[in-house]
């Protein structure tokens, strides 16, 4: 998510004094290093919850030695629901790197809160282009970036939950359409009674919920906005804080939704490219197919989502638990992400017959 | 007693000197901050200004599923409170699956209403996209 700035919030004291300290004497014990000096390179925007902090390791001595441009991505204050926690990530992190997926690579975490007073972790600096309305201001189609795209995200999708190493992502879901809609209505809680949109979202969910299929490990923010471009190509993907098992058809619902198009909505792939594209690319290396009803109930679920979000951020804000101007307009977001969902429900053909196949949103294909 | 210029006069005022004349001279590592300023202070005129308006409006779309409910004479917090109920009425026969089979259009038609009715107010640049 690309809701709260990290460069708004982050602490200026994370890494002063004896926190600095702490962290290189840390550092040296964990990388059998004789010393390890950390200097701060400035903070980095994007991550909705997390902080995010460029540093420079010299490290001296001991298998990683050497100067290493990195980011510290730490727990900040403003986790949501649909946060993971910073040490999950990185054993997600881990594992999508391990599968070949350009993801920085995560290099040490750390639970001990008398280092940071947060857990945290560190992974290797990418550089490139991140912002959305950057990214989607090209004048020509990219087609071999949503390709790419597509190829990542099918790495991605291989890593399913007998992979070693998950163990701390829990259990994974038997049948990822209805545990996404109980936790939808957890998180709506009363808005559901309230506003009549979030309430058909909801029912439609319901009505059409695919019957269970593969299970894989989702990022469940695979987005325009949420990777690195670097002279036209992909650099890296970004922003695991919301990964976990799921239908891996989440995915592809997610980054082809309307709110992620920026400039370019007519290019349905992430404002960057047709679907066709993005498609091509996730089956050279998922080893399935798109399913493209599939993906049409899932693009549904990523407006409910996505409103569930804007809502708990605009809370965050109300009730001063911190106030932030972009988390009060973040809030305010929600008839734009709700009218999103009824231009999807009509390109798919509105709400299935009752009784119809599960699955069955035969119209978007 | 109500002062002169009132609360919304001098909402009006204050966003179109901040956007006249401060907005183009904030240096660019503020810009973010005072284009979200800008947005907000344009949101809540247009709130000031436009909330019965949209409440009506919001009033016209139920008045497609609920025709005898809808009252022209409404205003402020009464105005409010009916489209309140009869959201909440809309929801639990949406939940209640009372437009699984039939009604969807003048569903779809109604919610897409009521929608560009708070969109008028919160972004009405969205109205314009497809």
């Amino acid at each position: 998510m690309h809701v709260v700035k990290a460069s708004d919030q982050f602490p200026p004291s994370l890494l002063s004094g004896d926190n600095r300290v702490r962290l290189e004497s840390w550092l040296a014990t964990q990388a059998g290093a004789s010393r390890v000096t950390v200097t701060e390179d400035g903070r980095l925007g994007g991550g909705a919850i997390s902080l995010n902090l460029a540093v420079t390791l010299d490290i001296v001595g001991g298998p990683l030695a050497g100067r290493h441009a990195c980011v510290l991505r730490a727990e900040g204050g403003g986790r949501i629901s649909a946060s993971i926690g910073k040490l999950r990530e990185f054993v997600v992190l881990r594992a999508a790197f391990a599968a070949g997926v350009m993801a920085p690579e995560p290099l040490i975490a750390c639970d001990d809160p008398a280092v940071l007073g947060h857990d945290f972790y560190i992974m290797r600096r990418v550089e490139g282009l991140g912002a959305g309305h950057a990214v989607t201001r090209s004048e020509a189609a990219q087609p071999e970036l949503a390709r790419e795209l597509g190829r990542q995200l099918g790495l991605l999708h291989r890593i399913t939950p007998e992979t070693e190493g998950l163990d701390r992502l829990g259990d994974a879901p038997d049948c990822p359409a209805q545990e996404t809609l109980a936790q939808y209505r957890r998180w709506f809680g009363d808005l559901a009674r309230r506003d009549p949109v979030i309430a058909w979202g909801l029912r439609w969910m319901e009505v059409n919920a695919p019957l269970p299929g593969a299970v894989v490990l989702c990022h469940r923010d695979f987005r325009t906005g949420n990777y690195l471009v670097k002279d036209g190509a992909l650099a890296a993907i970004l922003d695991w804080e919301f990964a976990g098992f799921s239908d891996p058809m989440e995915d592809l619902g997610w980054f082809c939704a309307r709110s992620w198009r920026f400039r370019r909505l007519d290019r349905e792939a992430g404002g960057i490219a047709d679907r066709a594209d993005f498609y091509a690319g996730y089956e050279e290396t998922s080893g399935r197919r798109v399913d493209p009803a599939r993906v049409a109930y899932w693009e549904t679920a990523a407006y409910l989502r996505w409103a569930a979000i804007a809502v708990e951020q605009g809370l965050r804000h109300s009730s001063d638990a911190e106030p932030s101007l972009e988390l009060a307009l973040t809030g305010r977001m929600l008839p734009e992400i709700e009218m999103d969902m009824l231009r999807h429900l009509r390109a798919i053909g509105g709400m299935a017959a009752a009784g119809m196949a599960p699955g069955a949103v035969e119209k978007v294909a | 007693m109500r002062a002169n210029p009132d609360a919304r006069g001098l909402l009006q005022i204050a966003a179109s000197t901040f956007r006249s004349d401060v907005l183009p001279h904030v240096a660019p590592e503020a810009r973010f901050a005072a284009l979200m300023v800008a947005n907000a202070l344009d949101i809540a005129e247009r709130e000031f200004k436009g909330l019965d308006a949209a409440g009506h409006s919001m009033l016209d779309a139920l008045a497609l599923l609920y025709g005898e409910d809808a009252d022209d004479a409404l205003s402020g917090d009464e105005l409010r409170r009916r489209v309140e109920a009869l959201q909440h009425r809309l929801c639990i026969e949406i939940a209640a699956g009372d437009f699984d089979q039939d009604g969807q259009d003048v569903l779809m038609d109604s919610l897409e209403a009521i929608v560009e009715a708070r969109l008028g107010i919160s972004n009405p640049k969205a109205l314009g996209q497809q």
